[in-house]
């Protein structure tokens, strides 16, 4: 959390000093926010596009709009260990060539082509061929990303302030409560 | 100069020192306080103040970077306390990391430990069953350790005066195996609990039972409570942070500040323990040297009394580097069996399993304990092939879960809209009692020392037949019981853990009633230097069954009240 406000800081610290370099998109630097991982902007752009496939915005927000794709890099980063980094970075990098062997590049494929390729993505099966390591790697990348999508957006602040809110006392305990008389809201997203 | 020395010699001198802040050792602080006796309590780790120092204790699950998560880093760093299950995001603060201090595992051991003022009061599970003579009484039926110098009737008032002030939820069961007390209102076990309870009795008569487990959390709103600062109990299940209701017993939110406000307490943080001082022509204890922690320089206070209460094997390293030409293995240590005998408490093996019954039915709101299974093997006559035996723990739960399957639009309204409720799962899991034996020690080490200066401490503790016997009783017994009351895809499961993650390790300073065998005679006196008392973990003749801390908190008031009587003579 820490981190992250720094990082706002400092974003807009440098924005200020030279605002040009930090705010073009399309160079590839890569990010210092995550010190065990090599990812570019736009590796970060598409993981937030990937996200927002996986969790869309709607009536209630997205993972994109609040931020997930910060929160997955964190816990890769962080949370993962190196051989794992390795095959997140490395199913990430090979990603927009698995997305154009679909047919295109992944930000112009239609809601239903990101959706089928995602869910294909993620049943793809490695072995020791280069191909198969990609495969492996790509599999991989998305079913970490959906983990922590969803992770990070059930555990997020909106959702458990706006939406569901979480409350730090739970109430007395009643071991035999009838399901039929739960009122049960439906959240529409 | 020497005017100076003496002055100063005076303010480091008191009428009773305790080494320890934990549990243990905030008792026997608490009740030499209110008995008048001007008390320094020395605690190696920081200071820890109720609420104030809880820097978790009301942050929501968003709030923590990783979730709750520990970063591999930090795994990585600290293999030992990473394996506890309560060494998580939210309370990682509380342990003591590996480096901090390091000792030798001549076998594996996992040393969990928790260095601040209140120590490990702060985490513990907070289950507090009293023991009966069935335990007490272990040792000399069974033919192993020595026999305890006490019984029941020794410690049942101290038990009574403990439960009152900590606060202990619980019904009275009536059982023989696990003595009713001093209980506020227990708390209820859930539909698929009391299907299981009702279901031993059908099956077994009144030899096996489950009840709700006695823990020390305040369940209803009484004065002495209220006299404390510490207010019910909220359910909150955040224990391990801190409560700032005090709705559970911790050193830091009752006997701790409950000592302070006597005006009898002297409080020192940051004081590593090096050795208790004897002097050779008094034949007695007279004080403590420490390392101040942050200076590293040595200072030395004193005291007729002194209570050590550093936990089970810190108080086992303090005596034997406590040496002196009286004693030069260690303080006490006439027979050589200082550090031996060392046991703990078996948790390898764990029964889980569903049942689909009662469907129509959930839990709701929270508490703060579970079903607990009283030992039944080997009670009344030794009928297995292995000594002893084991209680366990017993839960059922059943929540929503929410659908994860596939992505977008259908994914997110799934996850916003958990309806789907699975069957009960149900869980078990082993607390068995492990054989003392003079194989199971700890030692210093003649070389390796801690960032202090101090030998490190080695390790040497492990599994025995009787403990495998025991492990697959367990799991036949448990699964029997299981099937016999419905439940199904039953697994069982040995998860290997070594020795000490269960955090109960004790003995090494044993009780018992003749000096050749044994170091603390029945007041907890070590019999060679009786104005030193140890009454946590280290005084443990044997473990029996159940979670020890209720019990060294009743040692240790005992003790205290013993001390006072012995300097009015």
């Amino acid at each position: 959390m820490n981190r992250r406000i720094a990082l706002r800081h400092l974003a807009l610290i440098s924005g200020g000093l030279a605002f040009i370099p930090s705010c073009d998109f399309s160079s590839d630097d890569i990010l210092t926010a995550y010190e065990n991982l090599k990812i570019t902007q736009s590796q970060k752009q598409l993981l937030g596009d990937i996200s927002n496939v996986i969790i869309p915005a709607g009536e209630i927000k997205g993972a994109l709009d609040i931020e997930v794709p910060d929160f997955i890099l964190v816990m890769v980063d962080d949370c993962l260990d190196t051989d794992q980094q390795q095959l997140f970075t490395n199913g990430l990098a090979a990603f927009p060539d698995f997305a154009k062997s679909a047919g295109s590049n992944f930000q112009k494929l239609s809601t239903k082509e990101k959706d089928a390729l995602i869910l294909a993505g993620q049943k793809l099966e490695g072995d020791d061929t280069s191909a198969g390591e990609q495969n492996k790697a790509i599999s991989f990348f998305l079913n970490t990303t959906k983990r922590f999508t969803v992770q990070g957006y059930m555990a997020s602040e909106y959702i458990q302030s706006e939406v569901i809110p979480y409350s730090l006392i739970p109430g007395a305990y009643n071991g035999s409560v009838l399901i039929s008389d739960i009122q049960k809201p439906r959240i529409n997203g | 100069m020497a005017n100076l020395n003496i002055q100063s010699k005076e303010q480091r001198t008191y009428e009773a020192i305790v080494i320890g802040s934990g549990i243990s050792g905030s008792w026997a602080a608490k009740e030499l306080c209110d008995l008048g006796v001007k008390t320094l309590m020395l605690e190696r780790g920081r200071n820890v103040e109720h609420i104030k120092d809880y820097p978790t204790t009301n942050m929501l699950p968003y709030e923590f970077e990783h979730r709750g998560q520990i970063p591999q880093k930090i795994k990585d760093e600290n293999p030992v306390v990473s394996k506890c299950y309560a060494f998580r995001e939210d309370a990682m603060h509380f342990f003591v990391k590996d480096a901090e201090h390091p000792y030798v595992q001549d076998k594996p051991f996992d040393w969990i430990r928790g260095y601040q003022v209140g120590g490990k009061s702060l985490l513990w599970a907070r289950q507090v069953q009293r023991w009966s003579d069935f335990d007490f009484e272990g040792p000399a039926r069974d033919g192993f350790a020595v026999d305890w110098p006490i019984r029941y009737k020794d410690i049942a008032s101290w038990y009574s005066h403990v439960e009152k002030f900590a606060g202990v939820s619980g019904n009275r069961d009536g059982i023989d195996t696990l003595p009713d007390g001093e209980f506020l209102p227990g708390y209820d076990l859930n539909i698929v609990e009391k299907h299981f309870q009702e279901q031993l009795k059908k099956t077994y008569g009144n030899d096996r039972h489950l009840i709700s487990a006695r823990c020390a959390h305040i369940h209803e709103a009484r004065p002495e409570f209220a006299a404390q600062g510490r207010a019910f109990c909220q359910n909150r299940n955040l224990c391990q942070r801190g409560c700032p209701f005090g709705g559970y017993f911790s050193s830091n939110s009752s006997t701790i500040p409950w000592a302070l406000k006597t005006g009898n307490l002297t409080l020192r943080p940051d004081a590593v323990v090096h050795s208790i001082i004897y002097d050779e022509q008094a034949g007695k204890a007279t004080g403590v040297r420490i390392i101040d922690a942050h200076t590293k320089e040595m200072e030395e206070f004193y005291a007729p009394v002194i209570f050590l209460n550093a936990a089970a094997l810190n108080s086992n390293l303090i005596l034997m580097n406590s040496t002196s030409n009286r004693f030069p293995n260690g303080l006490g240590n006439d027979n050589g069996l200082l550090g031996k005998y060392v046991a703990f408490h078996n948790y390898r093996a764990q029964v889980s399993g569903q049942y689909e019954g009662h469907l129509e039915y959930t839990t709701s709101g929270g508490r703060p304990t579970s079903g607990y299974f009283p030992r039944f093997r080997n009670v009344y006559k030794q009928e297995t092939d292995f000594l002893r035996g084991y209680a366990a723990g017993f839960s059922a739960s059943r929540g929503v879960r929410p659908n994860t399957e596939g992505i977008g639009m259908d994914l997110k309204n799934n996850l916003l809209n958990p309806d789907q409720y699975g069957p009960w799962y149900v869980g078990s899991h082993m607390m068995g009692e492990t054989i003392p034996k003079e194989s199971n020690y700890v030692a210093l080490d003649p070389n390796l020392k801690d960032p202090y200066g101090m030998p490190q401490l080695i390790i040497n503790v492990d599994y025995d037949d009787n403990d495998e016997k025991m492990i697959k009783d367990y799991q036949e017994q448990m699964s029997e019981m299981f099937e016999k009351a419905g439940f199904t895809n039953i697994r069982v499961n040995d998860d290997h853990r070594v020795p000490g993650l269960d955090i109960h390790e004790m003995g090494g300073v044993r009780m018992g009633k003749d000096p050749k065998t044994s170091l603390l005679n029945a007041n907890h006196q070590l019999h060679a230097v009786p104005n030193v008392y140890v009454t946590d973990g280290a005084s443990m003749t044997s473990t029996s069954t159940q979670n020890p801390s209720l019990t060294y908190m009743a040692f240790a008031a005992r003790a205290a009240h013993h001390a006072v009587a012995e300097s009015k003579k």
